[in-house]
Order: C-alpha cells, then sequence, then structure tokens
C-alpha cells in the first residue's frame, strides 16, 4: 500500500496550497477563523466565522460524517447538490456559495453569513408585534425574485419553509439550502413527491404525483404570505391526509372540472366535498390585491397556479404601498443592532449590527440555522 | 440536463483556448508526442465507457465522468494523479452529480478489476491496484481543481433537436449520435460549445449518407468556423484510428507515460 498523499504530485504553483489533502484543509480551517457555533441540523453543523483573506464574516457549514456506511458514499450527496446548483446560480436573493474545502467525505461548504430567518421573524411577535403590509410585500418580492431566477434555470428548490429563507441585518432575503433542489422538465424522469415540508406541501405531491414543476414553490410561497399575515403557520397538518383536509376545509375540494385528472395521481383519495370559503373571508382585513396574489399562489390545480413570474406581474407590487427599504426591515431580538444609536441618523448607515446571543432563545437559535 | 448554458459554468470557466490546452499540456508533451498522448487519452476513455456499459450507466454519466477527466488533465500532469485511479473517481463522482443512482464502493471497485481483467489485459499484466479510500480521497481532488464546476452540457440533446428539425431519418441520427460518442476522444468538448459539437456530428453523419442538408446549415446561425473546427478534430481522430492498433501499442505507451513519483509508505 502507498499513502494517498505520494499519488498526488500537484505543483504548488496551481495549488496555492500544499500536496497533502490534510494540510489544506487545515490551511482553510485557518483562514476561516471560527467565531462562535450557530447550530446543528440533521446534516450539517454551522458556524460563524470570519474570513480573514477577505475580512467578511462567513457561514461555514461542516457537512456531518454521519454514520460510516454513509462517510463510505464520498462527498456526500446534499453538499454536491448545493455545490453543483450553486456554481450556476448567482442571484441578490439567493444564497451565494463562496468556497469549498474538505478532505475525502469530510466537507465544508462556506455562504454568505446571514443574520435570522424568516421563521424567527414570524415567531418573534413579542418584539416585532406588527408586520406591516409594506414589510410583507418587501419579503414576498425578493422571494419571487430569488425563485423566478432559479425557476428559469430549470431548478426547483423543493423545500421552501420560512426557516429557508434567509434574512440578514440590510433586510435582504435569500432562499437558502439546495439539499433538496434538482433540474425539472425531463419528461422521462420521475422525482420523488417526498419533498417540501408538509405544512408548506402541494395538494399534487400530497396526492403522490411523480411529475410536477415549479407550481410545489410557488404553492409553499402562498403558505408563507398566509402565514406572514396570520403569524402561525396557515395549514399545520400533522400527517398527509390531515394536510390535504386542512386545505380542502379552507380551500374547498377540487372537483373534477376544477381539478380534471386529479383522481390519476397515484396517491389520490377521494375527499368529502367541502365548499372551503372564499379568499376575502379567509383573509377579511386584506386588501383586494393582496387576495388575488394569495388566489394565485394558492390554486390547488397546479396549472391553474401561477408562476413567478406572472405573480410578481401582478397589481400588489405596483400599487401603493410600496415595499419596505430593506434596513428598515424588523429584527428579531436576537439580531440585535449595534449599540450606539445608529438607528436615529437613518438606517441605511446602520448597517452594522451584532448579533446578541440571547441564551433564552437558544432552542430557536440552533433552529434558524440549518441551512 | 437543463439550464442556461451561456450563463453556466461550463460556458464561462470551461471552454478553454486552444493554445492554452497547448501550454498546460507542456510538461507532458516534452515527454510525449501530441498523438501518444492523445492515444493515452482515448485508452482512458476507452476505460470510463467500459466501466459505464459494465455497471449500466446512462451515457449521459459516461460523458460526464469523460468531460470531468479530461478537465482535470487540462491542467494538470498525467503524473499528478494516475489516469487509472482518476477514471473511476470521474465515474463514481459523475453518478452523483446526474443523480442516477448509488454506485457501491464495492461494486465500483470490483467493476474496475473485472473490466481491467476481462477487456484491459493487454494494458495491464497486473490487478487493478487501487482501493475505495484512494477512490474517495481522488473524488475531493477531481471536485477541487474543476474549481466546483460540474454541470456539463452534452451535445446529445440538442442533436436530437435538430435531427428532428432536420427530419432525419433513424440511421443518420444514430450515425450522428455515435459520432457524437466518438468526439468524446478529442478535445472538442474541451474547445467548442456542445452545440456546435452536436452539428458538427449530426453534419459528418448527413455526408456519410449522402443526405442533402446544405440547405439547413445554409440557414443556421452559427459560427460555422468553429463548425469546421468540430470535424478536422474528428476526421484527424479517425485519420489516427486508421493505422492505430491500440492492443499492439499501448503497452508500451503507458510505460512511457509521466507517472507519480511513488514511494512506499511506512
Amino acid at each position: 500500500m502507498y499513502n494517498i498523499c505520494l499519488f498526488l504530485d500537484l505543483p504548488k504553483t496551481k495549488m496555492s496550497l500544499g500536496c497533502s489533502g490534510r494540510i489544506r484543509v487545515e490551511e482553510k480551517l485557518k483562514r476561516y477563523e471560527k467565531i462562535e457555533f450557530l447550530g446543528e441540523g440533521q446534516f450539517a453543523t454551522v458556524y460563524k466565522a470570519l474570513d480573514t483573506e477577505t475580512q467578511q464574516i462567513v457561514a461555514v457549514k461542516k457537512i456531518k460524517l454521519g454514520s460510516r456506511e454513509e462517510a463510505r458514499d464520498g462527498i456526500n450527496r446534499t453538499a454536491l447538490r448545493e455545490v453543483k446548483l450553486l456554481q450556476e446560480v448567482k442571484h441578490p436573493n439567493l444564497i451565494g456559495l463562496l468556497d469549498v474545502f474538505g478532505y475525502k467525505s469530510d466537507v465544508s461548504l462556506v455562504f454568505d453569513f446571514m443574520d435570522t430567518d424568516l421563521e424567527v421573524i414570524i415567531k418573534d411577535t413579542e418584539n416585532i408585534s406588527v408586520l406591516t403590509p409594506p414589510n410583507i410585500k418587501a419579503y414576498l418580492i425578493q422571494t419571487l425574485q430569488g425563485l423566478e431566477f432559479l425557476h428559469k434555470h430549470w431548478i426547483l428548490h423543493r423545500d421552501i419553509k420560512p426557516n429557508n429563507l434567509l434574512v440578514n441585518t440590510e433586510g435582504v432575503l435569500k432562499v437558502g439550502d439546495f439539499g433538496l433542489a434538482r433540474f425539472f422538465g425531463s419528461p422521462n424522469r420521475p422525482y420523488s413527491h417526498q419533498v417540501v415540508t408538509r405544512w408548506y406541501r402541494c395538494p399534487e405531491l400530497l396526492f403522490g404525483a411523480r411529475q410536477y414543476g415549479p407550481g410545489v414553490d410557488t404553492w409553499a410561497v402562498g403558505c408563507i404570505l398566509a402565514e406572514l399575515l396570520v403569524r402561525v403557520p396557515y395549514f399545520p397538518g400533522d400527517s398527509d391526509l390531515a394536510q390535504l383536509t386542512t386545505i380542502f376545509t379552507a380551500l374547498g375540494t377540487p372537483t373534477d372540472t376544477s381539478w380534471p385528472g386529479m383522481e390519476t395521481l397515484p396517491d389520490y383519495v377521494a375527499f368529502k366535498p367541502m365548499e372551503g370559503s372564499a379568499m376575502k373571508d379567509l383573509f377579511p382585513a386584506a386588501p383586494d390585491d393582496l387576495i388575488e396574489l394569495l388566489e394565485a399562489l394558492l390554486a390547488i390545480n397546479p396549472l391553474h397556479r401561477s408562476d413567478c413570474t406572472a405573480a410578481l406581474k401582478l397589481p400588489y407590487f405596483s400599487n401603493m404601498p410600496p415595499p419596505t427599504p430593506g434596513p428598515l426591515l424588523p429584527l428579531p431580538a436576537c439580531v440585535k443592532r449595534q449599540a450606539g444609536g445608529a438607528e436615529k441618523e437613518g438606517a441605511a448607515k446602520s448597517l452594522k449590527r451584532k448579533i446578541i446571543d440571547t441564551t433564552g432563545l437558544g432552542g430557536s437559535l440552533a433552529k434558524r440555522l440549518q441551512f | 440536463m437543463a439550464g442556461n448554458f451561456w450563463q453556466s459554468a461550463h460556458y464561462q470557466q470551461w471552454l478553454l483556448d486552444k493554445q492554452d490546452l497547448i501550454k498546460e499540456r507542456q510538461a507532458d508533451l516534452q515527454v510525449l508526442s501530441e498523438e501518444e498522448y492523445q492515444k493515452i487519452m482515448i485508452f482512458f476513455t476507452n476505460f470510463i465507457q467500459q466501466l459505464g456499459e459494465t455497471l449500466k450507466l446512462r451515457q449521459q454519466v459516461v460523458a460526464t465522468a469523460t468531460v470531468f477527466l479530461k478537465r482535470f488533465y487540462a491542467r494538470y500532469s498525467l503524473k499528478c494523479i494516475d489516469p487509472l485511479l482518476l477514471a473511476p473517481t470521474a465515474v463514481f463522482l459523475a453518478s452523483k452529480v446526474e443523480e442516477c443512482g448509488v454506485i457501491s464502493n464495492n461494486r465500483l471497485i470490483s467493476t474496475c478489476q473485472q473490466v481491467v481483467k476481462n477487456k484491459f489485459g493487454y494494458a495491464y499484466s497486473t490487478e487493478f491496484p487501487y482501493r475505495i479510500n484512494q477512490v474517495l480521497e481522488c473524488e475531493f481532488y477531481l471536485l477541487e481543481n474543476m474549481d466546483c464546476c460540474l454541470i456539463v452540457f452534452q451535445p446529445y440533446r440538442p442533436l436530437i433537436q435538430y435531427g428532428q428539425d432536420l427530419n432525419c431519418d433513424s440511421d443518420t441520427l444514430q450515425l450522428s449520435w455515435t459520432i457524437v460518442n466518438d468526439s468524446l476522444r478529442t478535445d472538442v468538448c474541451l474547445l467548442y460549445p456542445p452545440y456546435q459539437i452536436a452539428l458538427a456530428c449530426l453534419q459528418l453523419a448527413c455526408v456519410v449518407h449522402n443526405k442533402d442538408c446544405k440547405q439547413w446549415f445554409a440557414e443556421l446561425n452559427t459560427d460555422m468556423d468553429n463548425i469546421m473546427g468540430v470535424t478536422s478534430h474528428l476526421l484527424s481522430l479517425y485519420e489516427l484510428w486508421k493505422n492505430y492498433d491500440e492492443k499492439k501499442e499501448i503497452l508500451a505507451l503507458l510505460q512511457k507515460m509521466p507517472k507519480p513519483n511513488l514511494q512506499p509508505s511506512r
């Protein structure tokens, strides 16, 4: 046996760092100075770090090695999907992949650092008592623009939920976590229907559709819009069937005429016909243009559901009031502005804010950074 | 495959200049002639093809794996990593990237052993020498040295579209598909957009089958110089194949090939 290091004779001019993978990982770990532990998800641990080369704050996502069998698969597939897709798409509303380093199955991805996410913002009713219509419009525009770009590149995100819509202190929203994303548009290749967190899963996925399109993401955006309005998950089903019941109770059971062909879907079950309510009655306080957007995003028949481009052209986005400028968007309690009264000087100048680790929010802190 | 090629990393970072390619290969070309270099690349492309066939992979995966191998050696000398190790690594990575099921470690290595023994016995008298650990380590170098650009656009899909537009009979289309496979034995995948490769292969197939396609090609809005460039690569490949017996020559070539500086570990 030979030591693998010796199989590699890479010239130093090309590779900025020595010949051994282990050594290069150590160099990278030096480059990204760990500041603090941010959270832990199912597949990864996330650290906040300082990039000593650019002086930029970044998030380092270290993919967990998992079981011995997983480690034997080489580079983790989820990580590989993120690398593959994020390398192709660059947009202000999509999380940026800055660097990748690792050794064997030990992979770390370096992303833009984001301070918080929509789930934290929605849940922080104590500190953010009201999300105003301009706030909501600002979040929606950014989400749809990011997704529109993704869909135009034939990529489905497949896991849109408030927790994956990341927000920084400048009020920029970026879609994160591309671990489930993939290309669509190859008609001969079936896709898994076990995607998207249940509460944000659209009716065709719940009926087991193996071929689907951007509608799976736009439905989720509709659910998030409703959640921004009422501040609790709008369709909180605790099983796939309960999920459908919740949706149909609110919006009405689809019929042969409103959704022809639905009974051919693999997991179709007939539901007791329910009338449902008009969107106006579900959201009595919402203005007409917002109702129109909700109806466009939450159309039960995927063929009637708006795509992002069409949704962005609806009057809601050109009508008054205009969206809140990013720096004026509310921030949750765990993300505090830097002391010094910068707020009063105008938010445009007060972009430097700081995370203050509130131990009381440890639980949600850990959760919010699973991107 | 999907996405917009003209905004892709493939187009922006991985269409190389012929001069640059020659420059990058200088180290190897001091030991090998250009023709010998190409013969070695052909050999390892064949190896990938055989691995793909034995593992029952789609041609898309085989093609992507081949491009991965070529991209690596477009930047590094053959002595950096033994292509016999890099080839299965490229197949392993490509199968993940193309989302075409899982190749288990054991299956990958046993297939390598089997293919080397049964199909390439004329090149290797010994067993396939690598273990999965080495493939896994190599995988990361491959990823890194391609700057994490994993999405490769292939000529197959545009080929089918052009074929339909041209009303191609199935024989001609089949031949052009075969020519695209052959094109993986040249540098065209590093030099030209896949669309132009598809067009050149289609044109060549039409000429072979005496199918009149002059009008259709005349109306195309594409750079005909590039099409000619692809064609000349293909023609010189066929010229090379005329008098080349891999079985006889490859052993000497592999011996001549620059190799990693191996030292037994303690």
